[in-house]
């Protein structure tokens, strides 16, 4: 290790200064601000505040009522609201702000949790049907502490770029990975309270789905190409050829349900499995969604870009530490994470349930039970090779999913539904 | 290091027009300790070009400078999923020309040892072959269930992989006991487990879509190229070498050759998996016919001489047949040691049946010719 | 010797019948059988054995390196597959050739097993193999400069 040098030093030292700031004023610097506050006189409050409330304590307090309103207060204070429009406030009861949605819950960081410790259980499922154990030593009870430990230990390993690889691209493929990744969460609301885009603005979900998933091909190209190997390149190609060879029976077997509701919206197509859900009528609908969404997420048997027996781990052969850990224990959990709410949305009702349960909990159940199907198949199947994944996906299951959508069109002209 | 201005005797990097040669080499997770060169159009493998060497270590030479007794160890080492089943036909050549004759007790015994190293060799094969095809499962099932068997190699002989227990003049020591109730609940444990093998692996419908029809090699062929071993049983032909010139009692146990007339990857899968049923029908038979007596006729002198002649020795190892051709020239030491191994006489399967395949059949044909390098390279 | 013609006795005698003096001495065993010939009708005698006698699965190629006679000693191992009931036998066919010269038709073209093994038999003790498809070094690494190493003349350090 060489000697930390003094602009390294100097970070440091900001950094902490920071930390420090942040952790001090709000505890030491609020409350004497509050009660001296009590004896400014009352003009220049109103000039400050632009409140004439005597108890300025209590219009702080409530403009102050969760850390994202104090920011927004202090933001309306410096007068630097255009230039951080995340943070804007949309009056309560109907949702939490926008910020809050994105990042914290039902968005990025609760998602990201999740899929954390559904690596953990897919760890512990797969071992028991092997006659093992899985993670069992991190963390006192039967290792849940296991993907801490791997996250730690990931964030600590060498990022090794290779000397002829592409590095701009090279270094971008994980984060774009990990963008669309993220950027398809904003379509998969828990229930009518909980959502990331408001009902009001939904009305195109589902396309955009799809939209977005069209780039996933072209990054995990990109990704192969930057790597610069003979290996990765054969990879990436079979990655192609799966993606986008499986995206269009997916989207048609979208496409039955969306007939059948006649709305893109998945908050309607939710309301419209009140009666029946959807998994009845479309069954083959299903059946075809579930097969192509273990294509799209690369998993066994359709994992012949990763084949590592073959094309030593295929495109992500050159990805090391932190970037591979993003790219194979992050971004495909939260793909599947999506991928299993769409089927629950779509196929089973959402949010809809007895209401012993808030509808939450009956969402993330019904996923959880998809996500664990998915999972049972890995443990049976060997890999597929690339001529048989071709012909299934635009032979057996394009025709699949076209019968499927016939079926969806006569129901609705009989006026079923 | 080359001398300056020679080049590698064989293409690497050529890439002209279409074609992609990548080296599944040495260091690749589908490969073990060798190399195939593999020249790509698009997906379809052009040229295969086995490049065999990288573990060599020269046991042949090596054999002229120990006493024969010396070089049961040395020999074992090349194969070590098999390693009773390769030292068996050395064995028998040694006391073809020592003149020594084994006791019916060590003979039975001889036949238990190679038969377990069978199993063991034969579930190895197993637990790589579910990876080579993507299965994990078919990873740990095979390995965790030859934990079995690999304890009761440690009962007989003393420890796991090689125990050296097959020596000129019978065998080394007797067996406990307890080896006879070991024996028989891990073979009924097993037996039930075969049954699920079945059903997750052998009729699974992707596993069959990718092992049928590929890599076919057809009877005629076989017989040409020198194939063999369970890859000879999977192209039609009857041929074992326990059956065909029996040796060591293996005439009064009651068993089967499995052979199918494909000559597909299916085919060879299969032929193995029914002679790991086969083996432990042997292990059964040969326990109850043993007789009691002594298991060694007697201790063989570490410079025991021979006197000069020369003698073809072959048994069915897991592999194949596995033969060998000493030469004595009256000294304690050998004159010279053929070691010819199944693995090497199958080489010639690789360039032959991946020509013409998918790149994602290469571990698939590869694997099931159950090629081990350590031991085709001596 | 016993007085009825064994298998192993018929087999000799029908080489011996075919090729007559140039068999340079036949030796024989229960189940085995070693034919010596002179190096120039090796390939003839080769051919027979596959066709006439149907021994066509080749088993094994040595070579031995005999300083004091000056010869070394080229043997091919083969036995029968297809014909059932000659299964348990091995035929050896010798042959041999001078120290320095070592030069012998390669029989690639009877038995198309005996590819890899030729390779082996060139790199190990130096006999080289006229017609061979593909003469190269298969075990020993491209860059070795040194005597093959099976000839007796090739010292390991320390023995």
């Amino acid at each position: 290790m060489s000697e930390p040098n003094d602009f390294e030093n100097f970070l440091r030292r900001v950094a902490t200064l920071v930390f420090w700031l942040l952790l001090l004023v709000p505890v030491i610097i609020f409350p004497i601000a509050f009660f001296g506050s009590l004896f400014i006189p009352k003009q220049i409050l109103e000039f400050l505040f632009h409140s004439s409330e005597p108890n300025i304590l209590f219009v702080l307090i409530n403009k102050a009522q969760n850390p994202f309103l104090a920011i927004t207060e202090v933001n309306d204070f410096l007068g630097l609201g255009p230039c951080v429009p995340a943070f804007s406030y949309i009056p309560p009861p109907n949702c939490s702000p926008t910020f809050f949605r994105i990042v914290v819950f039902p968005g990025f960081t609760f998602v990201a949790l999740i899929t954390l410790w559904l690596g953990w259980y897919e760890r512990k499922l797969v071992a028991k049907i092997h006659m093992r154990y899985g993670p069992l030593y991190a963390g006192r009870i039967s290792g849940v502490l296991q993907p801490i430990a791997d996250l730690l230990k990931l964030l600590f390993k060498e990022i090794i770029v290779p000397a002829k690889a592409d590095k701009p691209f090279f270094v971008a493929v994980p984060l774009l990975t990990m963008g669309i990744s993220a950027a398809l969460l904003a379509v998969i609301p828990l229930s009518e309270r909980v959502f990331i885009i408001p009902p009001e603005s939904a009305s195109l979900g589902l396309l955009v789905l799809f939209a977005i998933l069209g780039f996933y091909p072209i990054i995990i190209l990109m990704g192969a190409w930057a790597s610069s190997n003979k290996f990765s390149f054969i990879g990436g190609l079979r990655a192609l050829h799966q993606l986008v060879s499986y995206e269009i029976p997916w989207f048609l077997s979208v496409l039955g349900v969306v007939v059948l509701t006649s709305s893109l919206d998945p908050f309607q197509v939710v309301r419209a499995q009140s009666n029946i859900w959807f998994i009845v009528p479309q069954f083959i609908g299903a059946f075809v969604f579930l097969t192509a969404a273990m294509a799209e997420l690369e998993r066994i048997p359709f994992d012949l870009p990763e084949a590592d027996t073959e094309i030593v781990f295929g495109w992500l052969t050159e990805y090391t530490g932190m970037n591979w850990g993003i790219l194979f224990g992050l971004a495909p959990f939260i793909k599947l994470y999506v991928f299993s709410g769409l089927f629950t949305l779509l196929f089973l009702g959402g949010w809809l349930g007895f209401a012993s349960l808030p509808p939450e909990i009956w969402f993330l159940l019904k996923t959880f039970i998809v996500i664990n199907v998915i999972m049972l198949v890995r443990v049976f199947n060997p890999r597929i090779r690339v001529d048989l994944l071709i012909r299934f996906g635009w032979v057996y299951l394009i025709l699949l999913a076209v019968a499927n959508l016939f079926l969806a069109v006569a129901l609705k002209a009989l006026g079923v539904f | 290091m080359l001398p300056v201005g020679q080049s590698l005797p064989f293409p690497i990097e050529v890439i002209s027009g279409d074609r992609l040669s990548i080296s599944i080499g040495p260091q690749h997770p589908g490969s073990g300790h060798f190399r195939i060169i593999v020249v790509l159009e698009g997906d379809i493998v052009a040229e295969a070009i086995p490049d065999a060497g990288y573990v060599h270590r020269g046991a042949e030479k090596l054999c002229e400078f120990r006493h024969f007794v010396q070089n049961i160890p040395l020999l074992e080492r090349t194969t070590l999923p098999d390693a009773n089943g390769i030292i068996f036909p050395y064995v028998l050549a040694v006391e073809e020309l020592m003149g020594i004759q084994a006791p019916q007790r060590a003979q039975y015994l001889r036949i238990i040892a190679a038969e377990l190293n069978r199993i063991v060799s034969h579930l190895y094969w197993l637990g790589i072959y579910g990876p080579f095809l993507g299965h994990t499962t078919m990873f740990m099932w095979p390995m965790g269930d030859r934990e079995l068997f690999m304890d009761l190699i440690q009962t007989i002989g003393g420890t796991r992989v090689t125990p050296s227990y097959i020596i000129p003049g019978g065998v080394r020591n007797d067996v406990p006991d307890y080896f006879k109730d070991q024996a028989l609940k891990a073979i009924k444990y097993f037996e039930r487990r075969l049954k699920e093998y079945d059903k997750l692996f052998f009729s699974n419908p992707l596993v069959l879509k990718r092992t049928q029809g590929v890599g076919v090699l057809n009877r005629s062929d076989a017989v040409a190229l020198g194939i063999t071993g369970p890859n000879l049983r999977g192209s039609g032909l009857k041929s074992d070498t326990r059956k065909d010139e029996t040796y060591s009692m293996y005439d009064t146990v009651d068993f089967d050759v499995p052979s199918y007339p494909d000559g597909d990857c299916w085919a060879r899968n299969m032929v193995r998996f029914y002679e790991l049923y086969w083996s432990m029908q042997i292990i059964k038979q040969a326990i109850e016919k043993m007789p009691s007596g002594p298991f060694r006729s007697r201790l063989p002198l570490l410079t025991a001489r021979a006197p000069p002649g020369e003698v073809v020795a072959r048994t069915e190892a897991a592999r194949g047949c596995m033969s060998y051709y000493v030469v004595s020239d009256g000294s304690s030491k050998p004159y010279r040691v053929r070691v010819s191994v199944p693995s090497f006489r199958n080489i010639i399967g690789i360039p032959h049946l991946l020509k013409g395949g998918h790149l994602a059949d290469v571990p698939a044909i590869y694997w099931s010719l159950d090629y081990w390098p350590v031991e085709a390279d001596k | 010797m016993s007085a009825s013609p064994t298998v192993e006795q018929g087999l000799a005698d029908a080489v011996k019948a075919r090729f007559g003096e140039k068999v340079v001495e036949v030796k024989s065993k229960p189940t085995r059988v070693k034919i010596s010939v002179d190096r120039a009708i090796l390939a003839d005698v080769a051919y027979f054995i596959r066709d006439n006698l149907s021994f066509d699965h080749l088993v094994s190629v040595d070579g031995t390196d005999y300083p004091k006679d000056n010869v070394i000693e080229l043997i091919y191992h083969v036995t029968s597959i297809e014909k059932q009931e000659q299964r348990k036998y091995i035929l050896s066919l010798a042959t041999k050739l001078p120290r320095d010269a070592p030069i012998s038709p390669s029989l690639v073209s009877v038995w198309p097993a005996a590819e890899y093994h030729e390779r082996e038999t060139f790199e190990m003790l130096g006999i080289e193999f006229t017609g061979h498809p593909k003469l190269e070094k298969l075990l020993l690494p491209e860059d070795w400069l040194d005597i093959p190493p099976l000839r007796k003349d090739f010292k390991l350090p320390g023995r």
